[in-house]
């Protein structure tokens, strides 16, 4: 039972981090609360059994914020 | 790149995290056939030491891996698993059936890994060097002079 409530806990936090990520209006913000979307994923993943993915996961989505950070410092719409 | 992301802190934690990162990414690799991870966890890994050392020190990085020399190494790692499948085409079975290796070993489960092992570095030097070569392609587009280096 304990363990299906974490697991409702972090799917609540993955629908409230999508929604902040899409109402924020700072960009960079928005990359950083998207890593932690990433990371709220790679504890479902674990949960459900599937480690090999939940790595993935992980490994993606350090290497996806650093391409999101790069390309924001190149564009120039570094902080509002 | 025009500047560096440099800092005091940036600099100094990256000397710290970038060997540990690399040195992961060759334990994940090694182990990939035991444990969770893989060929493309451990390309993504070793992606991920190069690009900080290339974003926080800039143009002066040590291990630094140019855009055209990661597709043709991309190309390289494609080649890599292409030939152990080609391998064992050679030794008489079908495309990848590990089981006629040229080279045998006496267990045949040993066998078996190193023929993965040869697949996963193949499938590690693509992803790594594709990963590098997208981040080039975004870091070095419009240099001060908007030319590309």
């Amino acid at each position: 039972m304990q363990i299906y409530t974490i697991e409702a806990i972090l799917l609540i936090f993955l629908i409230l981090i999508t929604c902040a990520v899409i109402f924020c209006k700072d960009i960079l913000s928005a990359v950083v609360i998207y890593s932690s979307f990433s990371f709220c994923a790679v504890l479902l993943y674990l949960m459900m059994g599937a480690p090999d993915v939940a790595f993935t996961e992980a490994v993606i989505g350090t290497v996806s914020t650093v391409v999101f950070v790069a390309s924001l410092k190149k564009i120039d719409r570094w902080c509002k | 790149m025009r500047e560096p992301f440099g800092g005091l802190i940036l600099s100094t934690a990256f000397r710290i995290l970038v060997p540990f990162t690399i040195v992961y990414g060759v334990y994940v690799l090694c182990l990939g056939e035991f444990s969770p991870g893989g060929g493309f966890q451990a390309g993504a890994l070793l992606s991920v030491g190069v690009l900080l050392s290339r974003m926080i020190l800039g143009d002066k990085a040590k291990f630094n891996i140019s855009g055209k020399t990661s597709v043709v190494l991309a190309g390289v790692g494609t080649f890599l698993y292409t030939f152990t499948g080609w391998l064992t085409l050679f030794g008489g079975g079908n495309f990848l059936d590990y089981n006629f290796m040229p080279i045998q070993m006496e267990p045949a489960h040993e066998m078996h890994a190193m023929a993965i092992f040869l697949i996963e570095i193949g499938v590690t030097t693509c992803v790594m060097m594709t990963i590098i070569n997208l981040m080039d392609s975004i870091i070095k587009r419009g240099d001060d002079d908007g030319s590309v280096k």
